[in-house]
């Protein structure tokens, strides 16, 4: 019987009278066998503890929307006085509507003279309120900024974003993988790019782990004539292979190139390489690319402390979790790369249409 | 809202809350709702932002009148106001707002350092099993968590994880678990969050 089979035992009131007694007096005799053991039950009343709390958390979730799902959502706009005093209200009622439509309603309260430059204080404001969501911490809200100048300009038809990031194709189907913390407990995720129209997803998949999601447009008239350019690589690509990526840090995509630094990410995470291609927030979720155009990962961030650092995760991870999580449901592109030879530059041109813009309210 | 109120004393939420009870529960998530709604709207905050205040405020109460030596020193409404405002401010000052609260003759305050301090420990060493069981993946932490909290057999398990049989379920458990001891009490964790997303 092995230790921790034992521990359970006990811990379960399972043993019998005499094999408890030998336990409890090994305890006492052995050492080892003690710490061993108080690790053991540290660990799994943790774990207990965890489980119960996180249920009384779901239960009280239950009671508030059965109680008041139904009640309006107020949105707090605001805590500058002069602009409370010209809306004479510090709160803006929306019946229990999306935020997205909240937001909505101020780009069109911005439109005329004077309001214009105090909406866009608000916008970054609601931001900060939005936090509160469980958005994950960290990830990256450029967006919002240029969510506010585009009212500025009059040509806003959208509320900026609560954050945005990058995300491609995986397939000709409709999927496209993205960074999980980006997208982490949001209403709604939306993708645009040049090409294609500000459409909705839904999110299929996600990996805490690898900090991946799956997400798909559901609209087949959209997807009818895809046909990405790219492969997935899952060998390993050698250090020192110059390799670029593609991403929306601002609101038009963004080159980057550079090589591949290392095999390994942070805190020699196996599942990373690390890349010298200054990464930018909002370049999380982009696609990693090697010269012929093969996919080999999925930009994931960068270390804090040191500039021209980026990590990506690997293709042989990503189609290894893919697989696993969708029970091999997804098909993930592996036919050869059609850039192979190409300019560069004619490259970008036909990844372009498979790269997007996550919009993530 | 279809049900009419549990009309309660301070004393008898308490002991509801002490045994589990989940009317209690309702009763009182129901009769303070708006107290806490109103101090977060009104400070800057969104009903979104008052619930999940809200909510944490009944879980500080919770884990507390689990102690046996707890007592309430005031009113439950002036405990819970208490709780839930330095909880929001805690969040203001977190998303790098730096104003007051608004007092809006809520009365008394009462304090509830130590409780909130008995929260935030709980609240770390539940990340540091969230962080573990989300390292670990699945199925191990469906399996973990099976076995451990749900308390399923080993021939259910295998059944529900499709092994051949109780022993194979047995060994991907003890697998499972020893990576999960290496998380947890593994400390470089804490520096993994470093990476900047």
């Amino acid at each position: 019987m092995r230790n921790t089979d034992l521990f359970d035992s006990y811990l379960n009131e399972k043993l019998n009278a005499g094999e408890k007694v030998d336990f409890e007096s090994k305890l006492h005799s052995d050492e080892v066998f003690a710490k061993t053991f108080n690790e053991h039950s540290e660990l799994i009343s943790a774990l207990r503890n965890y489980a119960e709390a996180q249920k009384l958390k779901a239960e009280l979730k239950a009671i508030h929307s059965k109680e008041f799902g139904s009640d309006a959502k107020v949105i707090s706009i605001n805590k500058e006085e002069t602009f409370a005093k010209r809306y004479g209200k510090t709160v803006m009622i929306a019946a229990s509507t999306a935020l997205i439509a909240v937001l909505s309603t101020i780009a069109v309260l911005s439109t005329g003279g004077y309001f214009i430059k105090k909406a866009s204080d608000e916008i970054s404001d609601l931001k900060k309120e939005v936090d509160g969501l469980k958005s994950t911490q960290g990830a990256i809200v450029e967006g919002i900024k240029q969510g506010a100048e585009n009212i500025v300009k009059g040509k806003a038809a959208y509320a900026p974003a609560n954050f945005e990031g990058s995300a491609f194709a995986l397939n000709n189907l409709g999927y496209i993988v993205t960074s999980l913390h980006m997208i982490n407990g949001a209403d709604s995720v939306f993708i645009q790019n040049s090409t294609t129209e500000r459409v909705l997803t839904k999110v299929i998949l996600t990996d805490p782990k690898l900090d991946l999601a799956v997400l798909k447009i559901e609209d087949k008239e959209l997807i009818k004539k895809w046909l990405v350019p790219f492969s997935f690589n899952e060998k390993l690509t050698d250090v020192g292979e110059k390799v670029f990526t593609l991403g929306y840090p601002r609101k038009d995509m963004v080159y980057g190139e550079g090589s591949l630094s290392s095999l390994s990410g942070y805190n020699n995470d196996t599942t990373m390489y690390q890349i010298s291609i200054p990464v930018n927030p909002g370049n999380s979720g982009g696609p990693l690319l090697d010269e012929q155009g093969n996919v080999i990962g999925i930009i994931r961030g960068k270390i804090n402390s040191a500039e021209a650092t980026g990590f990506a995760i690997k293709s042989r991870d990503i189609i290894k979790s893919i697989n696993l999580l969708s029970g091999d449901s997804i098909q993930v592109t592996n036919k050869r790369s059609t850039l192979k030879g190409l300019k560069r530059t004619e490259q970008i041109k036909r990844i372009n249409p498979y790269v997007f813009n996550v919009l993530v309210y | 809202m279809s049900k009419p109120n549990l009309q309660l004393t301070d004393s008898q939420f308490i002991h509801g809350l002490r045994i589990g009870n989940s009317e209690v529960l309702t009763a009182l998530y129901k009769k303070y709702y708006n107290l806490v709604l109103k101090l977060v709207v009104n400070n800057s905050g969104s009903s979104d932002a008052a619930q999940d205040i809200y909510q944490e405020t009944i879980i500080v109460l919770f884990e507390n009148v689990q102690k046996p030596q707890f007592e309430l020193n005031c009113q439950l409404q002036t405990y819970i106001y208490s709780v839930a405002k330095r909880l929001w401010l805690k969040q203001l000052k977190k998303n790098g707002h730096v104003f007051l609260i608004k007092e809006d003759g809520e009365g008394e305050i009462a304090d509830v350092t130590e409780d909130l301090s008995l929260h935030q420990q709980k609240e770390k060493d539940f990340e540091k099993v969230n962080q573990s069981l989300e390292n670990l993946g699945e199925p191990c932490a469906a399996l973990i968590k099976d076995f451990y909290v749900n308390k399923l057999s080993m021939d259910e398990i295998a059944e529900k994880f499709g092994y051949t049989n109780s022993d194979n379920a047995k060994n991907q458990k003890y697998k499972c678990l020893q990576r999960l001891k290496r998380y947890f009490f593994d400390n470089r964790l804490v520096e993994q969050s470093e990476i900047e997303k």
